[in-house]
């Protein structure tokens, strides 16, 4: 394991110049590189826990949890009302049953919904960081200072739900940027928090979004001044770590007129036996001419290979498009065990666009259903959805779209297209599109194939003397293609290994 | 919302209660189901997935009830409303069968009769009432079996093919007036039949036309429907056709929807033999305030089958369409080629369009795929037919019919085709 870390943690870092960035799917075969060797390690690689002195609540949810939630990060009053009204919402919903999905439904009783790393006092540089916390991020291979040296990427990194470390904030402060722990945004900008937190999630959008708007812990906040283009890529690391505990992220971005910001999310998380639930909240918001790149790998635990034990992936995100603005969001999804996320875009303003890219793997005994929302509500607002969905193993994998053209978005375009590979006759691929169009002028386009991995393509790989994983790995990577292009540099590299990874011995 | 269904649940109760003085068809067991059913199935509103795009609580609102047995056909009615078609018929005004203008093949090896008359004869065996079980999943289908009235019994043995097509020509008139019609065909292996499905309404004529209608089509056998809506009046019609195809069978569907208030169809095919083969075209030109909604069940549950499915519509003014195109590859369908378009085009500001072709796929050696749109019509054919001295008019016109004519090729009669196109046109203004 140590030596496969080290590794790595070297492509992580590499800060190769962007033209390289067409070789990506060579790399994939390429002996000095290494990935193949890596590959070969079946076991889930991040399944560790850290042993860390842990602040936790007593498992159970009701109002006197969300009080405690609240006093423990010293929360203003209208924020507990807040939660206290979602809460009062959530136990009116149910539990949606529309998705393509079997799973156990999550005793929400027996979670604990607060977890705390013990920390007392702030930290002024790293040192003062837990020893231990240090251990883990080095596994994981973001140790913050080489990030500091190497990358040039700041990162919020999250230990279950509280921010422990902040890097490159005085360099961003500069800009005035602010990129912090939404804990600590409550604090400093409160008037920006009360402005957008719920404006494009409402509390009652859904069972998982009211369940988030209750009990969220901790996450990332971030705002870009009008006319800033952030110089750098934000990036946040999730890891579920306390054993038992939920993890319900929120997270707010908000981009004002004519800003840009690149922002990176991927998680890892430690092998468990019983399910864990993950339910987080993701709000965009763009601003006039504001453009906002939201970037996903996602490798949560995704169970062994009888399907026992894994994430529960139950995720809302959605980004607010006002006039001449663009959100896209690209998301690779190789773990949990089970999926039920639809990043989505609503393009309220003029010309605006949305996009959506999407590589998601099942394997295993692994079930998604994923896809996004693109909801026209400008004139001329366009929107492009590429998805590529890969099934293996026993997994179940669906693509679920809606794409809504409403009477006002005259001139609205939208494109589709859903692609799906299938690895073993025990697998399935499904595809979901909704098409609600009700303006005369719009022209919208989907269209979905559904294939085997061709058998042709791995016979004339394994002609030429590259084994059948590596040429499934080529296949598949050049499959994905469309969609790793739209990631940076340090997560398609790690997101061409996770693709590899995950579809380990997968042929049937 | 448990209100709203409380009201919906109440109204839907009163709407039952109306049909209950219609004359049984004797099937007593399927109707006794279907009672049972109805009192169990929740009634489809808004917040049901397979029809929230069309809650039939419009329908609901104004109660209705079954019309007695007409003494004979209206006069002001062709009983073969398309001209030149040369068919055998049978015809029945809401609901009821007309025996004096029905037009009965007799054949060896042909059983086609009223099937009323069959469950009289005995043919219908006990327990073999029903192929489908859809009345104990559907709120709708529970409606036609509680209170099916009557309709086609064909029945053809093997080898025997019909020598003309089989008209079944349903009318609808009155106010307020729930008809159930019931159709029965069984090929037999090598059989051919060629069905064609008429409906019609008068312009006063009101109520729900709840038609369902089950095939199975044996091995190496062929049957072909042309079925087209065109309901003056505001009539609620709901159909739902369901067939079986054997091995190497050829099944084949023409679902057009020239005129009608409210149109839901419901298409169900599953195939059982290997080598079946089935292709499902459909149109929907809803104008006014019309509402037309196509769901299609492809069942691909054995190797080395194919599907072809191509659906188009328009929709013009206010109206709203609906398109539900689901395709199923069960684990064993190996070899399986599935194919499925749907193309729209919304042609004014107020009308909607809502598609859904969904795809669910549980075998890896397939090829299938779906393609759908939303769009208009090209500006530059449009200018090109101008600029050849082509009328603003007749230029659309001519697009449109380009746009439909795919789907109306391949109807089992051209009579069929040809009516349908000049109805289409009289309609529109396409003259």
């Amino acid at each position: 394991m140590p030596t496969e870390h080290a590794a790595a943690e070297r492509v992580f870092h590499s800060n190769k110049p962007r033209e390289n960035h067409g070789e990506h799917n060579t790399m994939a075969y390429d002996g000095e590189d290494k990935i193949l060797e890596e590959v070969t390690g079946k076991a889930y690689e991040f399944g560790f826990t850290t042993d860390i002195d842990s602040d936790k609540a007593p498992a159970g949810l009701n109002e006197d949890i969300i009080r405690l939630i609240s006093a423990k990060k010293n929360e203003p009053e209208w924020l507990l009302e807040w939660r206290l009204k979602a809460f009062e919402t959530w136990q009116a919903m149910v539990e949606p049953e529309w998705p393509h999905l079997q799973y156990t439904k999550p005793d929400f009783q027996a979670i604990s919904y607060y977890a705390a790393p013990k920390q007392k006092k702030e930290l002024a540089s790293l040192d003062e960081v837990d020893p231990e916390l240090r251990k883990t991020m080095a596994k994981l291979g973001i140790s913050l200072e080489e990030q500091k040296r190497l990358s040039g990427v700041a990162v919020d990194f999250v230990m279950d739900s509280v921010s422990v470390a902040t890097s490159f904030k005085d360099k961003l402060a500069e800009l005035g940027i602010i990129f912090c722990s939404m804990s600590e945004a409550v604090k400093e900008h409160p008037e920006l928090v009360k402005k957008y937190l719920g404006s494009v999630v409402p509390v009652r959008d859904n069972f998982y979004a009211a369940l988030n708007s209750a009990v969220f812990t901790d996450g990332s906040f971030c705002y870009i001044p009008k006319g800033v283009k952030c110089p750098m890529e934000l990036s946040t690391y999730f890891r579920i770590n306390e054993s038992g505990t939920g993890q319900f992220e929120r997270t707010l971005v908000i981009a004002d007129e004519s800003s840009y910001v690149s922002y990176l999310e991927g998680c890892t998380a430690p092998q468990r036996d019983e399910n864990q639930l993950h339910a987080a909240v993701v709000e965009l918001i763009a601003l006039d001419d504001a453009e906002i790149k939201y970037s996903t790998v996602q490798n949560w635990y995704p169970g062994d290979e009888e399907g026992k034990g894994g994430v529960f992936n139950f995720v809302t995100k959605r980004g607010m498009c006002h006039t001449r603005a663009k959100i896209s969001w690209t998301q690779v999804e190789t773990g949990s065990a089970v999926t039920w996320k639809y990043p989505s875009c609503v393009l309220k303003g003029d010309d605006s666009v949305g996009e959506f890219y999407s590589v998601a793997v099942t394997n295993n005994h692994q079930q998604a259903d994923t896809g996004t929302k693109m909801i026209h509500l400008g004139k001329r607002t366009r929107s492009t959805i590429i998805s590529k969905g890969i099934s293996a193993g026993k997994s179940q994998n669906s693509y679920r779209g809606l794409v809504q053209i409403m009477p006002n978005a005259d001139h609205a375009r939208n494109f589709s297209q859903c692609d799906s590979l299938l690895m073993t006759d025990r697998c399935g691929a499904h595809t979901f599109p909704y098409i609600e169009t009700k303006n005369p002028t719009a022209q919208v386009e989907h269209e979905a194939t559904t294939s085997k991995i061709g058998e042709d393509q791995i016979f004339y790989c394994l002609q030429r003397g590259i084994d059948e994983e590596q040429a499934i790995s080529l296949i598949v990577n050049g499959y994905a293609k469309e969609v790793l292009n739209k990631l940076p540099m340090e997560f398609a590299v790690e997101a061409q290994k996770l693709l590899a990874i995950s579809l380990e011995g997968s042929v049937g | 919302m448990a209100a709203t269904n409380d009201i919906a649940t109440r109204q839907a109760q009163n709407f039952v209660a109306g049909l209950a003085g219609a004359t049984p068809l004797g099937l007593s067991s399927l109707s006794d189901e279907g009672r049972a059913a109805l009192a169990e199935l929740p009634v489809p509103t808004r917040r049901s997935e397979r029809w929230k795009y069309s809650p039939v609580t419009a329908m609901l609102a104004s109660p209705v009830s079954s019309a007695p047995a007409p003494k004979s056909w209206p006069e002001s009615v062709p009983a073969n409303p398309v001209p030149g078609l040369d068919a055998y018929r049978v015809v029945l005004v809401n609901g009821h069968v007309v025996p004096e203008a029905c037009d009965l093949p007799v054949a060896d090896g042909v059983m086609c009769m009223p099937l009323s008359q069959a469950v009289k004869e005995g043919r219908i065996a006990p327990g073999d009432e029903d192929w489908t079980g859809y009345h104990k999943r559907e709120w709708v289908g529970a409606v036609n079996a509680a209170h099916a009235q009557d309709g086609l019994f064909l029945s053809l043995e093997s080898g025997t093919s019909l020598d003309r097509p089989v008209l079944v020509h349903h009318h609808v008139t009155g106010a307020d007036v729930a008809s159930c019609p019931r159709h029965r065909v069984c090929l037999g292996d090598n059989a051919r039949a060629e069905v064609v499905l008429w409906s019609s309404a008068s312009n006063q004529a009101s109520g729900m036309v709840n038609a369902v209608l089950e095939a199975r089509v044996g091995a190496g056998a062929r049957l072909g429907l042309d079925k087209v809506q065109h309901e003056h009046g505001s009539i609620f019609h709901l159909a739902h056709e369901h067939v079986t195809q054997g091995k190497a069978s050829t099944f084949r569907i023409h679902t057009l929807t020239v005129q009608g208030h409210w149109v839901r169809n419901e298409l169900s095919v599953l195939q059982h033999g290997s080598g079946a083969h089935t292709v499902m075209h459909g149109a929907y030109l809803p104008k006014g305030s019309e509402h037309v909604d196509n769901h299609t069940t492809m069942d691909h549950t054995v190797p080395y089958c194919t599907s072809s499915e191509l659906y188009k519509g328009i929709l013009y003014d206010r109206s709203t369409g609906v398109f539900n195109g689901k395709v199923f590859v069960r684990q064993d369908a190996q070899q399986t080629n599935a194919y499925q378009q749907n193309a729209n085009i919304v042609a004014d500001a107020g009308a909607s369009i809502n598609a859904k072709p969904e795809l669910e796929i549980y075998a890896d050696d397939v090829k299938c795929s779906h393609g759908c749109t939303v769009g208009q019509f090209d500006d530059e054919a449009l200018f090109y037919l101008k600029s050849r001295g082509i009328g603003d008019r007749a230029a659309r016109a001519l697009m449109v019919q380009a746009f439909i004519g795919d789907v109306l090729e391949g109807m089992g009669s051209s009579e069929v085709a040809d009516e349908v196109a000049s109805l289409l046109a009289e309609r529109h203004g396409w003259m």
